[in-house]
């Protein structure tokens, strides 16, 4: 199997299964969004039960293709969840800032993950919204989505950094602070995921039919004009961004 | 509100998943045949079969059909004598069968019978193969307000025949006058015997003369479907705008289309043609409410449903009309009612508003949005269980295209309640059953790509989940998923099934290519973007290059998976219900148990899994008790209601209620009062009552289920409705239960959560902390948290003591069994338990004297404040005492030395400086009774409390492990040696015995009062003697004293009674004298609430049960009138408006 942006090489390859989790409007598929197509939608449809997608990683010394799990942040969607952490290496575990009911969601989320997903997952605490204090980045954000409950001048910061980081250290958990609006620590923490994955748990890229899946895959891609845009980030390999 | 509530409950229960003729599962229950009989004819659940009678109905003679050319010519007037022609040839002939319900007349060709004798498969008949015809066949489904009249024909023979004319509660037009064409003439030929052909007329009688009250309904429902004003005139695509005299005319709300555009171009879907054939066929075969189905209908649906007619016939077929038609203001009124209010579900439909289907145009718009908002709203108020889930914020989208807020809203109860069970419940049980439904008819139906998705790790119900959460309104191109709505209306759920399957087998090949989730999905997500293109583009065939992937996708569909029906469905679904529901439960048990607040972290993993069992179990098990005695209720008032003779159906009655279970969302999940008695029933031996009112079952398995592991999941019991208490042990009543249930309830919501339930019993069981276990017990009885606990307080304290140690408790554990015990593990020592019941009693009672004798008087200084401030008045009730006599017959306070002393017997004063200091040199004895006495007002602090019960082992003892023993937890506890008390209480303990009371303050906890206790303890205790050694003295004669407890609490009764009859002139200031009385009273006021409330909460069932009675009268007055009626009635009309 050839990655059609290594040119020299061939780097082995190997693809990884991640799940999102998060409370409702937290910025999910927002993230996977900014990670897989550079894109930011204002008024993004509520993810219905999860949408799939992939994204290739360039690593120095490997190429990381995930298999996004997107799922559905609304509280009765978290029965199906199981269906969706089933067999996933890793995890990003994804709360708001500006909105501390998530961080509690976020910490039961990761309990559930310790306790039922495979052992060993990779998991990442993800504060998102960053754009929304001003302490960090400057950026003029006016307008931001309905996620703000309509108060922008609360839009503050509810979450300390602190606070997060103080508990992602004592789970083991990556953390970081994200924008999926500015872009802000988004591929960072795909990478930082794709680096902490061990690589004894790295299995090829799954079934023999590797050439075949690569066009059908890309066939589908292209169709979805919505969601793929072709012109993302150059590091970024070959892709392809389906929601069921 | 309540009784809608209830009826929607009732639906849901109704779950397709146990339709009959599926596998027999143990726990399933099946179907009544009323709901069997709903689910055909898509009736309101108000409708039962009332009468069933072989027909055959007639229709004249189609002028036009699909097949032959069309024609525009107005059909004939059609005579009453013309009926026998059909018999000749002429007309359509239907053999079928004919039902009346209470509001609604029923023909269909699926032959079914609901009559209590018939099979089951003669009452599911409907749920087979339907080719294409839907549940209700041909046939139609009146409203009795829409017959306008009936007429027996003379026959040559004996036969029963009617002819029916109906009408949409508008004069229809004529040759002569502007309006729409009358429906047709019904002939129906009866086939029974005579008398069964009359009883079914006299029912229909009877239910005609009922109907004209829903004419008016009928004539606003009417108004709003667009056949009412497309048929107003000639076929035309766009009708005239005005009448023929001139006044305009508006066309009904067909949806945000008819604003913004309907989505697809009209031209290539063939609107026009599409809409003249409906014209046709409404001309001959009616409208809305009085539409009578032939083959064509269900083949005009097949092809697509033209946009101005799509709404109404989706709420013709689904039945929404007919909800619409009972309940005409519900939406209105749901709206106006919850004006301004809110509830987490607004929040989350707050959150989507801008989320759904934003690519068109409408929901871009404020008008869109507005009534996206209103009819997700108005339905999360009316099944607030429901709410709202994400995905009904697109499904809704979607309708509003085509329908009225109004419409849409009746549209999506059904959807909710009947088609899509359980799909957008709080644990979307519906969802994930079907999905496992989907993959098992993939490996029915397709095993070779079965195989492949299984060996290749694709989960098939990740991908198709959306499909039927959202009906493929954003899976496929709008236009087409609205074709498949079309079907999916008229046909039911197992068209969702049909065209999953055919997706699957159209791609067969190259999802046999895929070989992961993401290929997998690319695959189908680039077909449904190629629906509209040609199917065969390389056919030389101009015809089969015509045919659209999404043409052929329906022919799979409905051809090849024609065998696919809903009972196919309702077999897989009780075959997969059972583990569906335990994987959801497990998983909700695991999150729930892991979410139960930092309290919940002193109780181990077992003992909260146990809690959750128990406290779902008892919820669900009263509910079910509940639901059983409604129905039987219900059936013993249809049979008053109706004479034996009439019933002719096995009306409910037949079928209890399914249990309801954490898997299905929880309908409950709060514990009221007497729930939390059960609760406490099935742990502690003490809140099983003496004296039980059923007889109980010795054996009760539920007292062994101390035994469930962490990950036993709930498991529906049979249950025993004989018994209010179902199987359990009957529970106690008892003041102590109310305090905890008070406590525990930290809202004061009246009622408790698991987590209340959890974080009131943490403390006791977790925290095997004796200083912890006195304090919990002191504030039990500290109403008004002020740190004292007055001498009723005292007395109940007392009482609850006696009343927990009733059945045994001691040492360090829990061991005299009882007869009436629930089966906890037991120790058969009789004799030792008698001992130490005496033990307890004893200490109880030398408890009690203690407690009154270091009781503390209230605060001398504020006394003397109250005593200037009430100078005025306290000759009055000198007066007065002196009148009534000394209130108490403590012969210690009359015969007190000084006249100031004698005021003490007067309920309202007290010495002013009353103290211990000053009680001192009085005998103890004296001085014991000097605090019992009601008049001198008297409270223990905490410290003080403590010091009495760390003074006697047994009572030390009890709190220290014997109470917290006492609830039986999944870890039951084992005898004594398991019991440790913390170490440091072992060493103070030997401090009490030897060292001096220098060292019981050390015990209190820093502040206020142990301040207090230590110069109370200092001034009494005498130097040299232990604080135990000194008690030892008193008496401990438990029984004696245990009565003396009783008397004084009747004394307090009594006084409390005078304190009542002077009030009048009370001072206010005054209320730290009676506290006692006031508390009493509190206390009285508390009983009397419970009671009151125990009584409301049954006239509320009453009223309930009271509420279709409150139609009984009127059904006489009905039936009176009727036979007044009957009377006059000529022979041949049998009934005209
Ligand atoms: N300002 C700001 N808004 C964001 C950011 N990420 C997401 N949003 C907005 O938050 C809202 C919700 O984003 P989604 O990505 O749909 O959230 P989700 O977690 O996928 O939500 P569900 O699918 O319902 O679980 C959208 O309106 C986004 O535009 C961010 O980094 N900054
Ligand atoms: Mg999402």
């Amino acid at each position: 199997m050839t990655d059609s942006t290594t040119a020299s090489a061939p780097k082995p390859s190997s693809s990884v299964k991640l799940v999102l989790l998060g409370e409702a409007a937290v910025g999910k598929s927002s993230l996977v969004l900014r990670f897989v197509n550079n894109d930011f939608q204002p008024n993004k449809e509520p993810t219905i039960g999860a949408a799939f997608l992939t994204q290739k990683c360039q690593l120095p010394s490997r190429t990381i293709k995930f298999e996004i799990w997107d799922t559905a942040g609304q509280e009765r969607f978290a029965s199906l969840a199981p269906m969706y952490y089933r067999n996933a290496q890793s995890a990003l575990v994804v709360y708001d800032i500006t909105k501390p009911s998530s961080l509690v969601k976020a910490k039961h989320w990761v309990a559930e993950l310790q306790r039922q997903a495979s052992p060993g997952i990779v998991i990442a605490l993800v504060g998102n919204k960053l754009d929304l204090c001003d302490d960090d980045s400057p950026e003029d954000d006016a307008q931001d989505g309905e996620n703000v409950d309509g108060h922008e001048e609360e839009a503050v910061r509810k979450v300390s950094t602190a606070e997060a980081k103080a508990y992602a250290d004592e789970e083991s958990l990556l953390f970081y602070e994200t924008s999926a609006k500015t872009g802000h620590n988004v591929s960072e923490v795909f990478t930082a995921i794709a680096n902490a994955i061990p690589e004894t748990s790295l299995k090829g890229p799954r079934g023999g039919a590797g050439g075949g899946t690569q066009a059908a895959i890309s066939g589908g891609g292209g169709q979805d004009s919505s969601r793929v845009n072709l012109n993302a980030r150059g590091d970024a390999g070959a892709k392809e961004g389906c929601a069921c | 509100m309540f009784l809608s509530n209830l009826v929607q409950k009732a639906q849901q229960y109704i779950d397709p998943a146990v339709l009959p003729g599926a596998l027999s599962n143990a726990n399933a229950t099946k179907p009544s045949k009323s709901t069997l009989f709903q689910q055909q004819f898509h009736l309101p659940a108000t409708q039962n079969p009332l009468y069933e009678i072989t027909a055959e109905l007639t229709l004249p003679t189609r002028k036009s059909g699909l097949s032959k050319s069309p024609s525009a010519k107005r059909q004939q007037q059609w005579g009453p004598n013309d009926w026998d022609k059909g018999a000749d040839g002429k007309g359509t002939h239907y053999v079928g069968q004919l039902h009346l319900s209470e509001q609604f007349m029923c023909f269909s060709t699926v032959n079914t019978s609901f009559v209590s004798t018939a099979s089951t498969s003669a009452s599911s008949a409907f749920t087979g193969r339907t080719h294409g015809t839907g549940t209700a066949g041909n046939g139609f489904t009146l409203p009795l307000c829409a017959v306008r009249r009936v007429e027996r024909l003379h026959t040559q023979s004996y036969m029963f025949a009617l002819s029916i004319t109906t009408w949409n509660g508008f004069d229809p037009g004529s040759d002569t006058k502007p309006g729409a064409p009358a429906p047709p003439k019904l002939t129906i030929q009866l086939e029974g015997s005579r008398q069964q052909c009359e009883r079914f007329c006299d029912g229909l009688k009877r239910g005609l003369r009922q109907g004209i009250r829903e004419v008016e309904n009928m004539r606003a429902v009417a108004a709003d479907c667009y056949s009412e004003y497309f048929m107003y005139s000639d076929f035309d695509a766009t009708p005239p705008s005005t009448k023929p005299d001139g006044t305009p005319r508006t066309p009904p709300d067909t949806g945000l289309g008819s604003l913004f555009k309907y989505p697809g171009n009209s031209r290539k879907l063939r609107d026009r043609s599409k809409m003249r054939l409906w014209h046709e066929y409404m001309r001959e075969n009616g409208r809305n409410t009085t539409l009578v189905r032939q083959p064509d209908f269900h083949r005009l649906i097949r092809v697509g449903l033209p946009n101005l007619l799509r709404g109404e016939m989706w709420e013709l077929t689904s039945g929404s009309l007919y909800l619409r038609l009972q309940k005409p203001k519900l939406y209105a009124e749901t709206l106006k009612k919850h004006e301004g209010e809110g509830s987490l579900a607004i929040d989350e439909i707050e959150k989507d508003l801008n989320r759904s289907l934003p690519e068109y145009a409408g929901f871009q718009s404020e008008e869109g949005i507005g009534r996206l908002r209103r009819v997700l709203t108005a339905y999360s108020w009316i099944n607030a269980e429901v709410g709202y889930c994400q995905a009904m914020n697109i499904v809704v989208a979607a309708l509003l295209i085509y329908l009225s807020e109004n419409q849409a809203f009746y549209l999506l109860s059904i959807l909710c309640d009947r088609l899509l069970p359980g799909y957008y419940s709080t644990t979307m049980y519906g969802t994930l059953l079907d999905q496992k439904v989907f993959e098992s008819l993939v490996e029915k139906t397709m095993p070779v790509l079965w195989e492949h998705l299984s060996g290749n790790d694709v989960q098939l119900s990740v991908v198709s989940l959306p499909w039927f959460l959202s009906l493929y309104i954003n899976s496929m191109p709008l236009i087409f998923a609205f074709r498949v709505l079309d079907v999916f209306f008229l046909e039911g759920p197992k068209v969702l099934f049909q065209v999953g399957l055919a997706i699957l087998r159209v791609n067969g090949e190259e999802l046999l290519d895929a070989t992961d989730d993401g290929a997998f999905i690319s695959v189908l997500k680039s077909y449904f973007a190629r629906l509209g293109e040609s199917a065969h583009p390389k056919s030389e065939n101009p015809k089969h290059r015509a045919i659209t992937n999404f043409q052929a996708l329906m022919v799979v569909a409905f051809k090849e998976f024609d065998g696919i029906t809903q009972q196919t469905i309702s077999e897989q679904r009780s075959r997969h219900k059972a583990a569906v529901l335990e994987n959801i439960e497990s998983f909700a048990k695991r999150t729930s148990i892991r979410n139960l607040g930092p309290e919940s972290k002193k109780l181990s993993t077992n003992d909260l899994g146990f809690l959750y069992d128990r406290f779902y179990t008892i919820l669900y098990e009263r509910q079910q008790r509940a639901q059983v005695l409604q129905a039987e209720e219900d059936r013993k008032r249809k049979a008053s209601r109706l004479r034996a003779t009439e019933i002719v159906t096995g009306v409910a009655g037949n079928s209890a209620p399914e249990m309801g279970r954490v898997g299905l969302g929880p309908s409950t999940t709060e514990m009221d009062y007497d729930a939390f008695r059960e609760f406490l029933a099935g742990v502690a031996k003490w809140a099983v009552t003496d004296s039980p009112s059923s007889p109980t079952n010795p054996n009760d398995p539920s007292a062994h289920r101390g035994q469930n592991g962490y990950f036993h999941t709930l498991r529906a019991r049979p249950s025993h409705p004989s018994s209010p208490w179902g199987r359990g042990p009957e529970p106690a009543e008892h003041e102590f239960l109310r305090r905890l249930f008070k406590r525990w309830d930290k809202e004061g919501k009246n009622s408790l959560t698991l987590q209340d339930v959890v974080a009131g019993l943490a403390p006791i069981k977790g925290g095997r902390d004796i200083m912890g276990n006195i304090s919990y017990f002191f504030e039990l009885y500290d109403d008004d948290n002020d740190g004292r606990v007055d001498r009723e307080g005292i007395l109940r304290i007392s009482e609850a003591l006696l009343f927990l140690s009733r059945r045994g408790v001691g040492g360090g554990g829990f061991v005299s069994p009882s007869p009436t015990s629930t089966g906890l593990s037991e120790h058969e020592d009789g004799k030792r338990r008698e001992t130490k019941d005496e033990q307890f009693l004893s200490a109880v009672s030398a408890f009690i004297r203690r407690c009154f004798e270091y009781a503390d008087p209230d605060h001398p200084s504020r006394q003397a404040e109250k005593e200037a401030n009430s100078a005025a008045q306290q000759v009055d009730l000198m007066d007065l005492n002196e009148k009534d006599g000394p209130v108490t017959s403590d012969p210690l306070s009359g015969s007190s030395p000084s006249g100031s002393d004698a005021k003490d017997d007067s309920v309202l004063s007290r010495p002013s400086t009353n103290s211990f200091g000053q009680t001192q040199p009085q005998s103890k004895h004296a001085a014991a009774n000097a605090a019992l006495d009601p008049a001198s007002p008297v409270h223990i602090t905490l410290p003080t409390f403590r010091m009495l019960v760390l003074a006697d082992e047994t009572l030390e003892s009890f709190f220290d492990s014997g109470f917290a023993n006492s609830f039986h937890l999944a870890d039951a506890p084992l005898p004594s040696s398991t019991i440790t008390s913390p170490t440091f209480l072992s060493a103070a303990q030997q401090q009490h015995a030897t060292a001096p009371p220098a060292s019981i303050p050390a015990l209190s906890p820093g502040g206020t009062s142990s301040g207090v206790v230590g110069g109370a303890g200092a001034g009494v205790v005498p130097p040299g003697k232990g604080l135990r050694g000194m008690l030892d003295n008193i008496v401990t004669d438990g029984m004696r004293v245990a009565a003396e407890v009783r008397r004084r609490m009747d004394e307090a009764q009594k006084e409390l009674d005078k304190g009542a009859s002077t009030r009048g002139i009370e001072d206010d200031d005054d209320d730290d004298g009676d506290e006692g009385g006031r508390d009493l009273l509190e206390g009285a006021e508390a009983d009397a609430g419970v009671e009151r409330k125990g009584e409301s909460a049954r006239s509320r069932e009453q009223s309930l049960l009271d509420q279709p009675m409150v139609e009984e009268p009127r059904q006489e007055r009905g039936k009176a009138k009727q036979e007044e009626v009957d009377a006059e009635m000529e022979k041949s009309t049998m009934f005209e408006r």
